[in-house]
C-alpha cells in the first residue's frame, strides 16, 4: 500500500520536476540561511558562518540527485533524458541518419506493402464483404485433380445437403455485350444464385437485390443489379437508375439495385460490373442448356461455415453428397468427388498464382530488411568506436552499464521510429498505387489494399525489431569499454573491428542470397517467356466476336464462320485464318471434358477428361502447329463428312498406349466423332506445364455462338491486319463489334501480367540492395581507414607505395567479404538445388551475381582505400 | 527518528527536525544535513508526514513538515518493532555463560 502510494506520487512527480526543483532549492536555501543564523550567535563572522554551514549541510549535488532518485521514476526521466539526447546526436550526422532512415523505410515499407497485399487476398478477399476469410470454396474434384467447376444441378443438389454451411452460393463468370446493337460495349459480370447477396450480407448502394425467387426457375423476371462504379459511370450516379432498362446481350433488362462501393464480385482481383439471376442464363447466353445440363460445369460455389461446424464436418457431409451425385448421375457425376478449400487457393482465378508469389517475395523483402538491419548497426558500430572517448567520459563521470546501453539503444531505437513512420508513409503510398487498376486481358482488375490496424502493427514490429537487432552490438561494444583504456587511447589506435568485419560477412552474405534469388526468379521468368509454346504466335492477331442476342441457330452460326473466314482468307496480308472457341494460354484456361475413345477400357471408375477446342480448318496452320498424322478438317461447307476430331500426341501416348489413332471413335456428350489426325503437342494452359492430352473439334460440326479470329499475317506487321479485319466484319454485319484485338503476344503478355508484378520488384530491389551492401562495406572501410591514418602515415613515410597500402587494405576487408559470400553463395545453392530448381545449377547466375557482388564490394573498399593512401604522411603524423 | 521528532514537537520545518535530532542524539549523529531532505521526501510520499509552506522564525518562506494520522500510526508500529528488537538484543547481553544451563 505504502509502496503503491510512494509510486503513485513518482508519476505525479514527474510532470511538476522543474516546480518540485524549485521547493528544494528554497529549501537548501533557508536551511543554510537558518544553520548561518545560528553560526552568528556562536560569534562567527558571517562568512565563516555561511561557509560552515555549507560544510555542515554536506553535498548539495549529491543530495540533489538522491533527492531527485527518490523523487521521481528515474528510468522515465533518463530514458527521457535520453530521447533528447539521442534527437541531438541524430541532428549532427544528419548524412548517416538520412541513410539509416531511408534504408529502413524502404525494407519496412516494401515488406508491409507485400503484407497488405497478402493479407488481403487472405483475409479480405472479398471487398465490401465482412468476414470474407471465414467463405470456403465447395469445388468438385476430378480423380485427376482437376477442378471443374459445378453444375447448376450439382449445386441445386449441395445446397441442402452440406448442412455445415450457411448458404452456398454459386457465380459464373459471363461476358457482357452492354448497350444498343451496333454501339455495345463489352463488360464482365456474374450470373448468380438467388442468394448470392443476402448470403455474402450484402446492403445495396440503392434499390434491391436479387430475390430468391428470382433465380428459381429458368425465364423469371428479367432483373440485374449494377456495381457502384457501373452507375456511376454510365448513369452518373443517378438515383432514378432503379426501374431503368438496361440492354445487355440484345435483352431488355431492368435495373433493380447498385451493389456496395466496394463489392467487386466474388473472383479476385478481378472486378465485375453487372449481377444477374443465374436463371437468366438460357435468355442471355443464347439458349445455354447450363442449367438442365450436369455436365456443363459452370459454376463456382463458396459457403460460409454455420456457427460451431467444423471443416471437416463439412468436408464430409460434401463427400457424401458428391458420392450419392455420382451414383444418381453416373454418366456425368461419375468419378467426381468434392473438396472444400480456403477461399484464397481457388482453383480458378489469379489468386493461387499470386499468393505464391507474393509469398516468395516477402521471404525475400524479410531478409533484405535483415541486410539493412545488418548494414545500420555496421553503420552505428562504426560511428560508435568514434565515441569511445564520449562513453568513457561518461562511464568514469559516474555512468551505469545500463544507461550508457540504454544511451544506445534510445539513440537506434529513436532512428527506428523514425524509419518505421517513413516506411508506413511508403507502404500506404505503395498499397495506393496498387489500387490503381490495370487490365488482364479484357478483364478490369481492381486491388483494393490498403494499411489497416494489422500491416501497421507489422511495421511497427518489424520497426522495433530492426532497432533493437542493430542497437545489440554497439550497445554490448560500448558497455564493455573500460574508461581508462577508453580515455587513454587516441583516434589513432586500431579499432577492434572484429565485430564490424563479422557483421559486414553477414550482410554481403544475406545480399548474396537475396540477389541469387532474384536473379532465379527474374530468370525463371524470362525463361518461361522463352520457353517454346511449341506454336508460333508471332504474326498472328486475335479479335473476338460474339453473335449472342442474335439467337443464331446452328446453322446461321456455321455460316456466319464460314463467310467470315472466306472474306478474311481473300484479304492480301492474310497468310492463313481461323476461328477457335478457346485461346491458348489464357487466364481462365481452356476447358476440359470428359469422353469415351474406342479401344480403351478404364479399369476403374471414372471418366477420361481432356482439354478441348473447337477450331475451323486451317487452324494448324494460323498455329504452326505440324499435324504428324492425318489431313486437317473437311471444309465448313462440306456437308458430306462425318463429324471429326484431331487428337495431340499427349492423347494418343495416355489414353491409347501409342496405338494407331486414327480412324477410331471418340464419343463425348456432343455425339461422335472420327479422329482424322494427329496433331504435335503444344502448351495450352500455362509455359512449363507437363504434356496434356488434348481434342480439337471442328467448327463445322460444334459451331459456337461466339469465336476467336486468329489471323496469320503474310509477313510485315499484324496490327496492321486490325483495321482490314473490322472493315471484313462490318461488311457481314454492321451491327457486330469486334472486340478484344490483340496480337498473340499481347495476349500472352497479359497472361504473365501477375507473375510480372514480383519480377518487377526484383528488378528494382536488386541493385538498391547491391547499393546497400556497398554503403555498408563502404562505411567499415572508411571508417577503419581514417581511424588508422597515422598508421598508414607512417608506412608511407617509411616509403611504402600508396599502391601498396591500397592494396594491404582491400585485402584486409575483402578476407571478411569473401566469406560472407562464400556463406552465402553456398545457401543458396543448397536452397536452389533443393527446392527451386530441383538439382539443376543455373550456372550463370551462380557465377553472374558473386562476381559482381564482389567486384562492387571490391570497389566500395577501393574509394576509402585509395583516399587514404593519397594523404600526406607529415599531415598524417601531425593529426592530432 | 525524524517521525518521533515531529510526533514530540509538533510541525517543523527541515533545520529544525535536523537540529533536534542532533541535540537529543549529543551530536554523535552529525551527518550530513542534507542527506535528510531525501527521507523526508520519501515519508512524505509515503504518506507518513505532510508539508506546507509556512514563515520561518527570521520570518522567511520555509517548509513544515508535519505527522500524518498515518504517520503516527507507523510511528507506533516502529516503536514496538524498535522495543522488541532492543529488548530481544538487551536480553543478549545480559546473559552471561555462567546463567547458561
Amino acid at each position: 500500500m505504502r509502496a503503491l502510494r510512494r509510486f503513485l506520487n513518482r508519476v505525479i512527480n514527474l510532470a511538476r520536476r522543474r516546480e518540485q526543483d524549485e521547493r528544494l532549492r528554497e529549501e537548501i536555501e533557508e536551511h543554510i540561511a537558518l544553520q548561518a543564523t545560528e553560526n552568528l550567535r556562536t560569534g562567527l563572522s558571517p562568512v565563516e558562518a555561511r561557509r560552515q554551514a555549507m560544510l555542515k549541510f554536506g553535498g548539495v549535488e549529491a543530495m540533489k540527485q538522491d533527492y531527485r532518485a527518490e523523487r521521481g521514476l528515474l528510468f522515465i526521466e533518463n530514458l527521457l533524458g535520453d530521447l533528447r539526447n539521442a534527437g541531438r546526436t541524430i541532428r549532427r550526422m544528419p548524412g548517416l541518419a538520412a541513410v539509416i532512415i531511408v534504408s529502413l523505410a524502404i525494407g519496412i515499407g516494401v515488406n508491409t506493402t507485400i503484407f497488405s497485399w497478402i493479407q488481403m487476398i487472405l483475409f479480405q478477399p472479398l471487398p465490401g464483404v465482412s468476414g470474407a476469410s471465414n467463405f470456403l470454396l465447395v469445388e468438385p474434384r476430378t480423380e485427376t485433380g482437376g477442378y471443374p467447376g459445378a453444375s447448376w444441378l450439382e449445386y441445386r443438389a449441395l445446397r441442402t445437403q452440406v448442412p455445415a454451411l450457411r448458404d452456398i452460393v454459386a457465380f459464373q463468370v459471363v461476358p457482357f455485350n452492354v448497350g444498343e446493337t451496333g454501339q455495345t460495349e463489352r463488360t464482365f459480370g456474374q450470373l448468380v444464385s438467388g442468394n448470392y447477396f443476402s448470403a455474402l450480407g450484402l446492403k445495396p448502394a440503392i434499390g434491391r437485390f436479387i430475390r430468391p425467387e428470382e433465380a428459381e426457375r429458368p425465364g423469371t423476371e428479367p432483373v440485374i443489379v449494377i456495381s457502384y462504379d457501373f452507375w456511376q459511370t454510365r448513369f452518373g450516379g443517378a438515383p432514378g437508375v432503379v426501374g431503368q432498362k438496361l440492354r445487355v446481350n440484345e435483352r431488355d433488362l431492368i435495373v433493380i439495385g447498385v451493389a456496395p462501393r466496394e463489392f467487386q464480385g466474388t473472383m479476385l482481383p478481378l472486378k465485375f460490373e453487372l449481377w444477374a439471376p443465374a436463371t437468366l442464363a438460357p435468355a442471355l447466353l443464347g439458349g445455354t442448356r447450363d442449367l438442365e445440363d450436369r455436365s456443363i460445369r459452370a459454376f463456382s460455389l463458396i459457403g460460409m461455415l454455420r456457427a460451431g461446424a467444423t471443416r471437416e464436418e463439412a468436408q464430409a457431409e460434401l463427400s457424401t453428397a458428391m458420392a450419392q451425385l455420382a451414383r444418381d448421375y453416373p454418366e456425368a457425376s461419375a468419378g467426381i468427388g468434392g473438396e472444400i478449400l480456403p477461399f484464397w487457393s481457388a482453383p480458378r482465378g489469379p489468386q493461387r498464382m499470386l499468393i505464391s508469389g507474393l509469398a516468395i517475395l516477402q521471404g525475400v523483402m524479410l531478409l533484405l530488411l535483415l541486410a539493412v538491419c545488418g548494414n545500420t548497426a555496421n553503420l552505428m558500430l562504426a560511428r560508435g568506436s568514434t565515441r569511445q572517448r564520449e562513453m568513457a567520459v561518461r562511464v568514469a563521470l559516474g555512468a551505469g552499464r545500463w544507461r550508457i546501453v540504454s544511451l544506445v539503444l534510445s539513440e537506434n531505437m529513436l532512428l527506428a521510429l523514425l524509419g518505421t513512420s517513413l516506411g508506413a508513409a511508403i507502404a500506404v503510398w505503395g498499397t495506393m498505387a496498387l489500387r490503381v487498376a490495370p487490365m488482364i486481358g479484357a478483364f478490369p482488375i481492381r486491388f483494393q489494399t490498403r494499411v489497416d490496424e494489422l500491416t501497421l502493427s507489422l511495421a511497427i514490429l518489424l520497426g522495433a525489431a530492426c532497432g533493437l537487432i542493430f542497437s545489440a552490438a554497439p550497445a554490448v561494444h560500448l558497455a564493455r569499454l573500460d574508461p581508462q583504456d577508453g580515455l587513454r587511447s587516441s583516434s589513432n589506435t586500431p579499432p577492434r573491428s572484429r565485430a564490424r568485419k563479422v557483421l559486414m560477412g553477414v550482410e554481403v552474405g544475406l545480399a548474396m542470397v537475396v540477389l541469387i534469388a532474384a536473379a532465379l526468379f527474374l530468370q525463371s521468368f524470362r525463361s518461361a517467356r522463352q520457353t517454346d509454346p511449341r506454336f508460333r504466335p508471332e504474326g498472328v492477331l486475335l479479335a473476338a466476336y460474339d453473335l449472342s442476342g442474335r439467337n443464331p441457330d446452328e446453322a446461321s452460326e456455321r455460316e456466319f464462320a464460314a463467310r467470315l473466314l472466306e472474306r478474311l482468307r481473300s484479304l492480301p496480308d492474310v497468310e492463313a485464318a481461323a476461328i477457335a472457341t478457346n485461346v491458348p494460354l489464357d487466364l481462365h484456361g481452356i476447358p476440359a471434358r470428359s469422353f469415351t475413345v474406342q479401344g480403351r477400357v478404364r479399369t476403374e471408375a471414372g471418366q477420361d477428361i481432356t482439354i478441348s477446342n473447337t477450331v475451323t480448318p486451317g487452324y494448324f496452320k494460323v498455329m504452326a502447329i505440324p499435324l504428324l498424322e492425318g489431313n486437317d478438317f473437311a471444309e465448313m461447307g462440306d456437308r458430306a463428312a462425318p463429324a471429326q476430331a484431331i487428337v495431340n500426341e499427349e492423347f494418343v501416348r495416355l489414353y491409347l498406349n501409342g496405338a494407331d489413332a486414327i480412324g477410331r471413335r471418340l464419343q463425348t456428350s456432343e455425339g461422335s466423332f472420327a479422329i482424322i489426325g494427329v496433331a504435335r503437342n503444344a502448351v495450352y494452359n500455362a509455359f512449363g506445364e507437363p504434356a496434356q492430352p488434348a481434342v480439337y473439334f471442328s467448327y463445322r460440326d460444334l459451331p459456337a455462338i461466339q469465336g476467336e479470329i486468329h489471323l496469320r499475317t503474310r509477313g510485315g506487321n499484324e496490327t496492321a491486319l486490325t483495321s482490314e479485319a473490322r472493315a471484313v466484319l462490318r461488311d457481314l454485319d454492321p451491327m457486330l463489334p469486334l472486340y478484344d484485338v490483340r496480337t498473340f503476344s499481347q495476349h500472352i503478355e497479359r497472361n504473365l501480367y501477375l507473375r510480372r508484378i514480383p519480377a518487377r520488384m526484383f528488378v528494382v530491389l536488386g541493385p538498391l540492395l547491391l547499393g546497400l551492401a556497398a554503403i555498408g562495406i563502404y562505411a567499415v572501410v572508411s571508417y577503419a581507414v581514417a581511424r588508422r591514418t597515422r598508421e598508414i602515415g607512417v608506412r608511407l613515410a617509411f616509403g611504402a607505395t600508396s599502391g601498396r597500402v591500397v592494396l594491404q587494405i582491400i585485402r584486409e576487408n575483402l578476407g571478411a567479404i569473401t566469406w560472407g559470400t562464400a556463406i552465402g553463395w553456398a545457401l543458396a545453392l543448397v536452397i536452389s538445388v533443393r527446392a527451386i530448381t530441383k538439382g539443376v545449377i543455373n550456372l550463370p547466375v551462380f557465377i553472374g551475381v558473386p562476381a559482381i557482388l564482389l567486384g562492387v564490394a571490391t570497389l566500395a573498399c577501393w574509394i576509402p582505400a585509395r583516399r587514404a593512401s593519397r594523404i600526406d604522411p607529415m599531415a598524417a603524423l601531425r593529426h592530432e | 527518528m525524524v517521525l518521533k521528532t515531529l510526533d514530540v514537537l509538533g510541525p517543523l520545518h527541515g533545520y529544525g527536525i535536523a537540529r533536534r535530532i542532533e541535540q537529543i542524539s549529543g551530536d554523535l549523529l552529525a551527518v550530513n544535513q542534507g542527506t535528510l531532505y531525501p527521507v523526508l521526501l520519501k515519508l512524505e510520499q509515503e504518506g507518513a508526514i505532510a508539508s506546507e509552506w509556512g514563515a520561518s522564525e527570521n520570518n522567511r518562506r520555509a517548509r513544515f513538515y508535519r505527522l500524518t494520522r498515518e504517520g503516527r500510526k507507523q510511528l507506533q508500529v516502529e516503536t514496538q518493532d524498535w522495543e522488541q528488537t532492543a529488548a530481544i538484543i538487551a536480553r543478549f547481553f545480559e546473559v552471561k555463560t555462567e546463567d547458561l544451563p
